[in-house]
């Protein structure tokens, strides 16, 4: 009877290897079943979470793998948009009541937006006592909305005055330092030099000076606040008398100029950031992310011209003030992962996760105290070009004047833009603010 | 005929009458609905029934008003001209000249390209450094400024609909002349008429009803144009491009007042409205 189990169980077995045999030429070995039925076992808990972000960042996939190596339970998925899409995206998905992306990237001023929507879950709970002290007190404010943090900060910013310092050796000008800090009419002065038609086609082959986003208020803001102009009305909401004032007006009246008489900056639709990359843009206000780029282009061997960085420009008697803010981090209220979505967004903005997406990824400034310290102890960051990050880390300090506070700040800044545009392509510069501040205006009556 | 068998043509109906009752009569009524609404943020997001206002907003803002003036003038400059070219390309293809066999294959193109990757093409070309200022400088002109001019972006994007347009309608004025029998043409010539004369008083008479088809399904399908001016120019310059399908789009999704957003989409569903109404009027005296 016995012999007959034996039997039995050894016949079954063998129908058993066979058909296995049939499905897999190689028999696993007991280990490797065993890995692959925990590794089935995670596939089939794994929670999936969708991040919107933006396309223009590097090394993003690298740090989402290191945060699904740390949490195998989580699958990160990440979903990139160009940054002139991001925007409209986010409000159309969250405005639609859609339960994904769980996770979008916001930039701080909308935060606001996003708050009287209640598109964003609150986070409050999201940082332990020794995490939330690590983090910079103005972005923790910032992203947060009637008292609730709804967008966890990820960076803060500032901008620099990127030089083609061959270009102006060439053009015999001195190269300003990096702790040389120029003003707007200087500029003016240096980018008409430095402008050039070499071939003699009637077409400019060298650009004197622009700004990398040439038509947003993030950059051009610093100009009206130097000539003593507001953002905004002291309620958020009143933008008549305020954006079309004496300030902006001379502020745009020197952008209409740089575009239209003195012709130094290429017309608004070109990628300046590009342009300077290929030495055909002898000055640009730009982001400290730009250091990185183009310290790390050609495997490092940079983009082929000598180049620096010195402070953010100002007019001549006016206020000295530069641009800070930047990206946050909120969890969609529809979404259905809430929790795991939380996990990613403590990961991405605490000391680990934060510290590595400064170095693999996009290059901009961490919100985080512990990483904003490592700029001055980091062997990377002591020679070279990227040193600049230090010159960068300390004009941050420098009067930081955030974009207007405002629940209407999608609509305020996407009527500047086209307004922008239309000064740079030659509209008049009063009446396109005087157009600019009704539009806005009766935008912002929804919010009274 | 039975009471069932009176049923049964509806029945094969109901799948279609469903879809079009889902997915075109609720959401027009849904969208009607909304443009009796306004939303207040200060009030936490709450609507409020403001009747017509929404409707006299549009009309009482200058941004509203502007649209609806290039609408117009849009449609007033693109229908006309793609349809007449349409035609001219249709009667050339129509004709058995030689090498026609290959230019039947290529004038097609622009139909099998997305819209989408056509409206960014024709970015690529009309750019600064672009094609056709390329072939400007070439010629001794100056460079133009294109999508970045007032006087220049409106056009701009007519020439790009109509670069995919007159290619599309001139397939069905091709099908209406391929349908006119050719007897009419031999016995006309036989009777000494010319060739302005046959496509006068043969042509255009039997292709009355292709070219009414056309002129409606061309002026809806450009009255709720919306892609190119998204991608090649925002409603810019100075809201030069503005159309009203643009400004609903931006009203609603991107400013988050759907309110006004669905006046303006009512008003162009108003006019779309209207243009069928007036080709059962043209088909009724046709008949």
């Amino acid at each position: 009877m016995k012999h007959r189990i034996r039997y039995v169980l050894l016949g079954l077995l063998l129908i058993t290897a066979m058909l296995a045999g049939c499905t897999a030429p190689v028999a696993p070995q007991p280990a490797d079943q065993g890995a692959d039925q925990a590794a089935d076992a995670a596939a089939a808990e794994k929670t999936k979470v969708t991040w919107l972000m933006l396309s223009e960042w590097p090394g993003t996939d690298d740090v989402a793998a290191d945060f699904m190596a740390d949490n195998p339970d989580i699958e990160l998925v990440l979903e990139k948009v160009p940054f002139n899409d991001l925007f409209q995206q986010i409000q159309i998905r969250l405005s639609s009541g859609s339960d994904t992306p769980d996770i979008v990237s916001v930039d701080v001023p909308l935060v606001a937006g996003y708050g009287v929507r209640n598109w964003l879950m609150p986070l409050d709970d999201l940082y332990s006592d020794a995490e939330k002290d690590d983090i910079l007190e103005a972005a923790y404010a910032a992203g947060s909305h009637n008292g609730n943090l709804i967008g966890a900060p990820q960076f803060t910013s500032t901008q620099l005055l990127f030089i083609n310092d061959d270009l102006f050796e060439q053009a015999g000008i001195p190269v300003p330092g990096p702790d040389d800090r120029l003003t707007y009419e200087q500029i003016a002065e240096m980018a008409q030099q430095l402008t050039q038609d070499s071939d003699g086609d009637g077409v400019t082959d060298i650009w004197g000076f622009s700004w990398e986003q040439t038509n947003r208020i993030y950059q051009l803001q610093p100009m009206q606040e130097s000539l003593g102009g507001q953002a905004i009305g002291d309620d958020g909401l009143t933008v008549e008398g305020v954006i079309n004032a004496q300030p902006w007006v001379d502020a745009y009246t020197y952008y209409s100029r740089a575009f239209n008489d003195w012709k130094f900056a290429p017309p608004s639709d070109s990628d300046e950031p590009e342009l300077f990359a290929q030495g055909k843009l002898a000055m640009m206000i730009a982001g400290p992310w730009q250091i990185q780029r183009y310290s790390t282009m050609n495997d490092g061997a940079g983009p082929g011209f000598n180049w620096s960085v010195s402070r953010h420009p100002y007019f001549e008697g006016g206020e000295i003030v530069t641009p800070t803010g930047s990206w946050h981090i909120g969890i969609n209220a529809n979404s259905k992962n809430k929790e795991a979505a939380m996990r990613v967004v403590n990961w991405f903005t605490t000391s680990k996760g934060a510290e590595l997406w400064w170095r693999k990824a996009s290059g901009d400034f961490p919100a985080q105290k512990s990483v904003l310290a490592l700029f001055q102890t980091d062997p990377q960051f002591q020679e070279g070009t990227f040193a600049y990050m230090k010159t960068a880390a300390d004009e941050a300090t420098v009067n930081p004047v955030p974009r207007a506070l405002t629940p209407g700040f999608l609509e305020y800044e996407q009527i500047l833009q086209t307004t922008f545009s239309d000064i740079s392509t030659g509209a008049d510069v009063q009446s396109s603010l005087d157009t600019a501040a009704q539009r806005i205006q009766r935008e912002m009556d929804k919010y009274r | 005929m039975t009471k069932a068998e009176k049923w049964v043509p509806y029945f094969f109906l109901a799948p279609a009458l469903l879809l079009i009752v889902f997915f075109r009569l609720l959401p027009a009524f849904s969208g009607f609905l909304e443009s009796l609404y306004a939303t207040s943020f200060a009030a936490g997001g709450v609507k409020t029934f403001v009747g017509l206002r929404n409707f006299q907003d549009v009309f009482a803002d200058p941004v509203g008003l502007q649209s609806i003036w290039v609408t117009l003038r849009f449609n007033l400059i693109v229908n006309p001209l793609q349809i007449g070219l349409a035609l001219l390309l249709a009667l050339l293809v129509n004709q058995a000249l030689r090498g026609i066999d290959f230019f039947r294959s290529i004038y097609l193109l622009p139909i099998a390209i997305s819209l989408n990757v056509t409206a960014i093409i024709w970015g690529l070309v009309l750019n600064q450094y672009g094609l056709m200022n390329g072939l400007l400088r070439v010629l001794g002109l100056p460079a133009q400024p294109f999508l970045q001019s007032p006087n220049q972006a409106l056009w701009s994007i007519i020439m790009m609909a109509s670069w995919v347009g007159v290619a599309y309608w001139a397939l069905f004025i091709l099908a209406g002349l391929q349908g006119i029998p050719t007897e009419l043409y031999e016995a006309a010539e036989i009777d000494g008429t010319g060739v302005m004369q046959r496509f006068m008083h043969i042509t255009l008479p039997l292709l009355r009803k292709v070219l009414v088809f056309v002129l409606v399904a061309d002026t809806v399908a450009n009255f709720l144009l919306f892609v190119p001016v998204l991608i090649l120019t925002s409603g810019g310059p100075q809201l030069s491009t503005n159309t009203l399908m643009f400004e609903a789009y931006r009203r609603g999704f991107i400013f988050g007042d759907f309110g006004t957003s669905s006046a303006m989409i009512m008003l162009l569903l108003g006019a779309t409205l209207a243009i069928v109404a007036i080709e059962f009027w043209l088909l009724r005296t046709s008949d």
